[in-house]
């Protein structure tokens, strides 16, 4: 009896401290394609692979909603003041991943890098663009917050950079949270081709920036899921100024329509339909256009030939760096790319006279003022009035990502800056 | 053997006997619907993999006769290069088709056309290269003639539709195609987790199958897949393109009719086994439990029977006595006394065999007893009797001490029996003999006399009840079931060996309990 009860008492020591069977920790692995270059909050370095991570690791001052209401970042509260000025309050717990907390002297340091001045005043900050001549919002949505820390930039967001390689960016959540993402892999691949193979394979369980053709290689594969966002670049046939605006209207109304999307990207692509004019796209005789295009622009820039009928002229397919210098030489007629379009302070950058991205010299005071007052229908209806492109499709941003993620949804600015919401079943 | 016991083995010998047959012929009837389910389900994927097969080439014609037609209707144009390229915008699996001619430089020749098969397409004859992989979609380069010597239209198709065909096939929840080209690469695949070989190149476990079945080899009807599984499959070749389309679904999930039809039947089978068992039981133990009623009234009777004519006869002798006693003759008291003391005797024998039916031996009443000295105290017991008899009693001692576990009192009866009845059975002037023994293991107590012996026919029913020839004295016919049921209750056994005219051995075989203290004090367990 005494025996049986020292084995029982045994037993239940022996189960009671063997640790129970190991919950595997979800790992969020992307596959990207090409080189995956640094990971940097400044440095224009916006293009590189490794940026992907920039919205979980530099937050801030503030990031926009799906509707591009204003939600706060680093900045616990945001007042617009006149002439492209705000006023901001800093959130007063956020500290840096390095444990530094985060000072007002690293947010005008970090927005001066970003292109806009701050001044101190009255415990909060006010912040202009430096070029008085950019709206302030879209500015501020480019300016992440940081500081140099032994040589290495740190940021106040929910990661950290752990290590990097040439090929691999890993990330942990600072603060890990139960049922969330907390470990990312970027991972670089050679081509596409390698990126979609691993992914199939299951090396990685999230991979961006597909075309919809490609979705085919995903579709029936349990362990995956499409995810579908709005992007906030329009694909367009951007004029050449030198053009007169009636004719710019007429061909704005002739490759703004469902034909033209649907010979460029066949059904089912294009996020957006408002601004089609279906049935009026005659164009008015005179001079053959010439159609510039590069990389993925090629079927664009045949359709808008054949939608222009007899005026379409040359479709010539260049490289990126030949296609901006013939743009900003005006050695064009039509070329096709694609500028940002949400939010609406982002066209700012585009169109309005002298902006950065406004390669193709675009001027219009009506949109120029309805800009300095921040009355972006009043901007958009100056575009339609006086059109520098057609706009012809917002593409639908398409992703594929492991099933266990309970809520993948795109960002509404950058791609994957809902990352360290998303919940992952357990 | 209990009541219970006896009802349940019934019941399910009944049963078992009942429905195994059903059960084996089911099982059989099983398989062979099994094996018919499996080809059935092979010659289906045969049938969609020769579908898949029949429309892939098709496509695969079809692109290939629109590159003709464009070639044919664009060719002699004047526009002809503006108009291929936007052949593209309402053709895209066509891809940019270009003219090629001999000005055209090596470098912009499509990139899988071998420089013989360029020669050849300049030349007039129409010409395509093998399946390749061309951004993310299977690609085939193809050469038409432009109807100009020394110049061919020329063009990369996507096969992306062709991939999206074969993905498209399914097959039950889990069945999916796979389509391999001439040298064993994965072109497009239904499976998701394979396409990965798709992109990659990496052959897989179908692959050199694939390749066999292009050179005539027969391609096999079940499989183990690339992830280990084991499926049916179904193959066809299209011998133009010299690729092969492969249909397959997971045995588990094709033969899944089959396997829920049996574990049916399984259940089935065990339910109503399980009921037969049950109701068979019930049934079994009632009828049971009538015959033991039955058996109990007929033992009564025969017991009344015996004891009425055992006591008639005792009460006829007590009779006469009396009779003899009213004559009150002083002469006749020595007799009435002897008469009296003689019946006395024979009645209260009569009252200590049936009080000995009524005693239960229990084990764990069991005290260790040495045989030897066991047979003394029965040889002393009977001897008395023996001496009535003339007949001399003699008892060998086996060599060392022989222990076993028992109730005394009721052993010593049932050796009483044997030994009162080897005397009964022997002619004065004879011998019994007790011998102590030990023998395989177990103990031995044999009584051996030299009577007349049992005839062979009476052997059989020497210990059932009430069957006593005897008819002298009080004969319940109980005593030889007695021993028996002593003997049984020790965990031991009892054997007769009798040849008429020369005597009859009865023999108690015991379980040996080693040697032992025979103090009533020590524990005494069941052996």
């Amino acid at each position: 009896m005494k025996r049986s009860v020292r084995r029982l008492l045994l037993l239940i020591l022996v189960v009671g401290c063997t640790a129970p069977p190991g919950r595997e920790v979800f790992v969020l692995r992307i596959a990207v394609w090409g080189p995956l270059g640094e990971l940097a909050p400044t440095g224009g370095n916006e293009s590189s692979l490794a940026s992907i991570a920039l919205p979980w690791v530099f937050e801030r001052l503030f990031s926009l909603d799906a509707t591009g209401q204003l939600k706060p970042g680093l900045a616990a509260r945001v007042e617009r003041l006149s002439g492209q000025r705000v006023r901001v309050e800093l959130r007063r717990d956020a500290t840096f991943s390095d444990g530094s907390p985060v000072t007002e002297e690293d947010v005008v340091r970090s927005l001066r890098a970003g292109g806009l001045q701050a001044i101190q005043s009255d415990g909060g900050l006010i912040v202009a663009p430096v070029d008085t001549g950019l709206p302030v919002d879209a500015v501020l949505l480019e300016a992440r917050i940081f500081r140099e820390s032994g040589g290495k930039f740190v940021g106040s967001g929910p990661f950290a950079v752990v290590s990097q390689t040439e090929t691999e960016l890993r990330l942990i959540r600072r603060t890990p949270q139960a049922g969330h993402v907390n470990d990312v892999r970027v991972i670089a691949h050679p081509t596409p081709r390698d990126a979609f193979a691993h992914t199939l394979k299951g090396d990685a369980n999230l991979i961006t920036d597909l075309e919809s053709r490609w979705l085919e290689f995903f579709r029936g594969v349990p362990s995956l899921q499409v995810i579908h966002g709005t992007g906030r670049s329009t694909d367009v046939i951007a004029f050449n100024v030198a053009l007169p605006r009636s004719e710019r209207v007429q061909l704005a109304r002739a490759l703004e329509t469902q034909r033209v999307r649907e010979l460029a990207y066949g059904s089912g692509e294009c996020a957006e339909s408002s601004g089609t004019s279906d049935g009026d796209g005659v164009v008015a005789a005179g001079p053959v256009l010439r159609v510039l295009s590069w990389g993925p622009f090629e079927r664009l820039a045949l359709a808008a030939r054949r939608a222009l009928g007899d005026r379409g002229g040359e479709v010539l397919h260049l490289a990126p760096q030949d296609l901006v210098a013939r743009m900003k030489s005006h050695d064009f007629d039509l070329v096709a790319v694609r500028p940002l379009r949400w939010p609406p302070s982002a066209m700012a950058l585009v169109w309005r006279t002298g902006a950065p991205y406004n390669l193709v010299g675009y001027s219009n005071p009506a949109f120029d003022r309805a800009v300095d007052e921040g009355d972006w229908r009043a901007a958009e209806s100056a575009l339609r009035e006086d059109p520098p492109a057609a706009f012809v499709c917002t593409r639908v941003h398409l992703a594929v990502a492991d099933v266990k993620i309970k809520n993948p949804v795109l960002g509404p600015y950058d791609l994957l800056e809902t990352l360290p919401e998303w919940e992952v079943a357990q | 053997m209990t009541r219970q016991r006896m009802a349940l083995l019934l019941a399910a010998l009944v049963a078992a006997t009942g429905v195994l047959p059903l059960l084996i012929l089911a099982v059989f009837g099983l398989q062979i619907v099994r094996q018919r389910g499996e080809r059935s389900s092979q010659e289906a994927l045969q049938a969609i993999a020769e579908q898949a097969a029949a429309r892939i080439a098709t496509y695969i014609a079809q692109q290939r006769e629109m590159l003709r037609a464009v070639g044919m209707a664009v060719g002699n144009q004047p526009d002809a290069p503006r108009r291929l390229i936007d052949v593209s915008l309402d053709a895209p699996s066509l891809g940019k088709v270009r003219l090629v001619s001999t000005e055209t430089p090596r470098t912009a020749w499509p990139r899988a056309l071998k420089a013989d098969q360029i020669a050849a397409a300049l030349r007039g004859t129409e010409v395509a290269s093998d399946t390749y992989i061309a951004e993310l979609s299977p690609a085939m380069d193809v050469c038409v003639p432009s109807g100009k010597p020394g110049s061919a239209f020329c063009t990369t198709l996507d096969l992306l539709e062709m991939q999206r065909q074969v993905q498209r096939i399914r097959v039950g929840e889990q069945g999916y195609a796979l389509a391999f080209d001439r040298i064993g690469r994965l072109l497009a695949a239904g499976a998701g987790p394979m396409r990965a070989a798709v992109l990659s190149g990496e052959p897989v476990a179908e692959s050199p199958l694939a390749v066999a079945l292009s050179s005539g080899t027969p391609a096999p009807a079940r499989l183990r897949n690339g992830e280990g599984r084991d499926v049916l499959a179904g193959w066809a070749s299209l011998p133009a393109l010299g690729w092969t389309i492969a249909v397959e679904q997971p045995a588990e999930e094709a033969l899944r009719g089959a396997r829920t039809a049996l574990g049916l039947l399984a259940f089935g089978a065990a339910v109503t086994l399980l009921f037969s068992i049950t109701i068979g039981y019930v049934l079994v133990r009632r009828m049971l439990a009538a015959l033991e009623l039955e058996e109990r009234f007929r033992t009564a009777g025969k017991i009344a029977a015996g004891v009425t004519h055992d006591l008639g006869h005792r009460l006829t002798i007590l009779r006469q006595i009396e009779q003899l006693a009213a004559m009150n003759d002083p002469d006749y008291l020595p007799r009435i006394r002897e008469s009296l003391a003689s019946e006395v005797a024979t009645l209260r024998r009569f009252v200590t065999d049936f009080s000995d039916l009524t005693r239960e031996a229990k084990p764990q009443d069991f005290l260790p007893i040495e045989l030897n000295t066991f047979a003394d105290s029965v040889l002393a017991g009977a001897q008395g009797y023996a001496s009535e008899a003339n007949v001399a009693l003699e008892l060998q001692r086996a060599a060392s001490e022989l222990w076993v576990r028992g109730d005394r009192y009721l052993l010593e009866r049932a050796a009483l029996n044997l030994t009162r009845n080897a005397i009964e059975a022997s002619k004065p002037g004879s011998r019994v003999c007790l011998r102590v023994d030990r023998s395989d293991g177990r103990a031995m107590l044999a009584v051996e006399d030299q009577g007349a012996g049992i005839p062979p026919d009476r052997i059989a029913t020497l210990f059932e009840s009430f069957s006593s020839t005897k008819r002298s004295g009080v004969h319940l016919g109980m005593g030889l079931p007695n021993v028996r049921r002593i003997v049984a209750a020790h965990g031991g056994a009892i054997s007769v060996k009798s040849k008429p005219g020369e005597g009859t051995t009865f023999r108690l075989s015991l379980p040996v309990n080693g040697p032992q203290s025979s103090s009533p004090s020590a524990p005494a367990t069941m052996p």
